[in-house]
């Protein structure tokens, strides 16, 4: 790029005021309307949860974890638990298993739905961006119904689960389910069918298989390249039912550019990724065995801990998120936490992306990463 | 899983029949913890971006072991080989050092600003080490190091109220 160019480009800063800017800022630097130059700003949510958590004994740190992302929190407190059984070395009861995979897939559901609308707004289309949020609604209704809380479950500890379903909660479930089931086919015609939605995201926010795995990026960032990395599949926590289940992990291949996606086969990814979870769902819950939702003796084990270390991972919805724990001898608190968001790296990944953009469609690239601030500011 | 060809083990010994100073340590499953002194990371990663083509970098991170003893930890994910590679590198001193890799890996990059500002851990030859989540105006450096201070002591800098002290004895009546 030769300097005079340079010499009339302009910055402006995307947010943290723009509508569609969620409260994050991004420096852009624009010739005419094409961005050549973007700088992601992250720093806007820094709480510091990674040094919370050295404060906080191994029931309470799961809460602070949910707080980080709030529209997939059962999601995110569970790699924590995970992590906390790995070093205690706990079993829990096979019913336990079965209603965290349940719930986990439920939150992910939600989580989607959130996208939907959001994704939508961002675009302009504010119909759809009312829409799944009234459906989500539903989800909401069931959480609060099974924990009391719509949005902080804090369903799991270490062990088991807090709650049993109960008949109530069968009820509201089966609602929210088949609300989603009734209108993904016109969610689908307004996005994926709609000809404006598809001139606005189609051929946008190009990368390749190769290029997002060195940058980090995973989850339906990376399958919507074909590539079927599903931590679900490949790395199932010991403590989840994923393998008493027989499923597919969804992919979507671009026929144009095999091997590489944009932002329309993002779209794609995130429909198929809520069949996924609606299928799971749907398979795991005729499995539901009678008997004890935790291990009674948990509860002494988890007060003080063996010094170890500890990795816990779970598929969330934006990618593999996860919690690294190291204890010392007899402790009450982790001597390190270690926090990995899967935004982090989509949100590093502008950098790669964006620059050839046009100003118009950079809303449509980092809405369709999915990109939540919480998961990289933490 | 110990000596089919992608499996932790293999490229564990395969990394080192060609540098013998690393140690490997098997963890459960399909993953495996090599030991690497810092100087060697560099040929270490690079190693480890030829060998494994669909290398995901996780995480990299640092922990205060007190009295001026760091680790940092990195961690390797391949989907193709269900394998997890985790590196861990101990380092010394008031300023620990260590080479920066993301060139080799551009994920990386900012993992190692964070670590930067969190534990002062210095990454040479990295492009942009500016202040990744922490303000500016911060007073105190490196907040994850266990000697960084934080309880009331500081409560000024939050420009909070200071939180008012209870009556001794319940209170007068009137």
């Amino acid at each position: 790029m030769s300097p005079d160019i340079l010499d009339e480009a302009s910055v402006i800063w995307f947010g943290p005021q723009h509508v569609s800017a969620h409260g994050w800022a991004t420096k852009l630097t624009l010739v005419g309307d094409y961005i050549v130059e973007c700088d992601p700003n992250a720093g806007y949510f820094h709480r510091s949860a990674e040094k919370c958590l050295e404060f906080r004994n191994f029931r309470q740190g799961s809460m602070i974890l949910e707080r980080i992302c709030m529209m997939e929190a059962f999601l995110a407190e569970y790699p924590y638990i995970a992590a906390v059984e790995k070093i205690v070395d706990l079993e829990i009861p096979e019913r336990a298993k079965i209603m965290r995979t349940i719930m986990l897939e439920f939150n992910r559901i939600h989580s989607l739905q959130f996208w939907w609308g959001q994704f939508a707004g961002e675009l302009g289309l504010f119909a759809m961006l009312l829409w799944p949020w009234v459906d989500r609604e539903y989800t909401l209704d069931a959480f609060e119904e099974l924990t009391g809380s719509r949005h902080t479950v804090s369903y799991a500890t270490p062990g088991g689960v807090k709650y049993d379903f109960t008949p109530k909660f069968h009820a509201k479930m089966e609602i929210a389910l088949s609300r989603v089931k009734e209108r993904m086919p016109v969610f689908d015609d307004m996005l994926a069918g709609s000809p404006t939605f598809r001139l606005r995201t189609e051929g946008v926010g190009h990368y390749t298989a190769k290029q997002a795995l060195k940058w980090g990026l995973s989850g339906p960032n990376i399958k919507a390249c074909g590539i079927p990395m599903d931590l679900r599949k490949d790395d199932p926590d010991p403590n989840l039912a994923y393998g008493m289940i027989d499923w597919e992990v969804p992919t979507t291949h671009n026929e144009e550019h095999p091997g590489e996606c944009d932002a329309f086969d993002r779209l794609l990814q995130r429909f198929k990724e809520i069949e996924t979870s609606l299928d799971i769902i749907d398979k795991l819950l005729p499995l539901l065995p009678e008997g004890p939702i935790i291990d009674p003796k948990a509860r002494a084990k988890v007060n003080r801990l063996p010094e170890g270390e500890g990795y816990g991972r779970v598929e969330g919805t934006r990618g593999v998120t996860s919690v690294w724990l190291k204890t010392m001898e007899k402790a009450q608190t982790p001597w390190r936490a270690k926090i990995r968001g899967p935004c982090f790296a989509s949100y590093y990944s502008l950098k790669h992306i964006v620059p050839g953009a046009r100003f118009a469609d950079f809303p449509a690239i980092f809405g369709s990463l999915d990109p939540y601030p919480g998961w990289w500011d933490r | 899983m110990s000596d089919t060809p992608g499996s932790a083990s293999t490229l564990g010994r395969a990394i080192i029949n060609k540098y013998p100073d690393i140690e490997s340590k098997p963890l459960d499953g399909n993953k495996i913890e090599l030991i690497v002194p810092p100087e060697k990371i560099r040929d270490i990663v690079s190693l480890i971006d030829e060998q494994v083509s669909d290398a995901l970098p996780e995480s990299l991170f640092g922990i205060d072991l007190t009295e001026n003893k760091y680790e940092l930890i990195y961690i390797f994910w391949s989907h193709a080989n269900k394998m997890l590679l985790q590196l861990r590198v101990h380092l010394e001193g008031e300023k620990p050092e260590i080479e920066s890799v993301c060139d080799i890996f551009p994920g990386l990059e900012w993992h190692e600003r964070e670590t930067h500002e969190m534990f002062g851990v210095n990454f040479k030859n990295h492009p942009d080490l500016r202040l990744l989540l922490l303000p500016d105006e911060l007073e105190g450096k490196f907040p994850m190091r266990k000697s960084f201070v934080t309880d009331r002591s500081r409560m000024d800098e939050t420009g909070l109220a200071q939180p008012k002290s209870r009556p001794e004895s319940g209170g007068e009546s009137s």
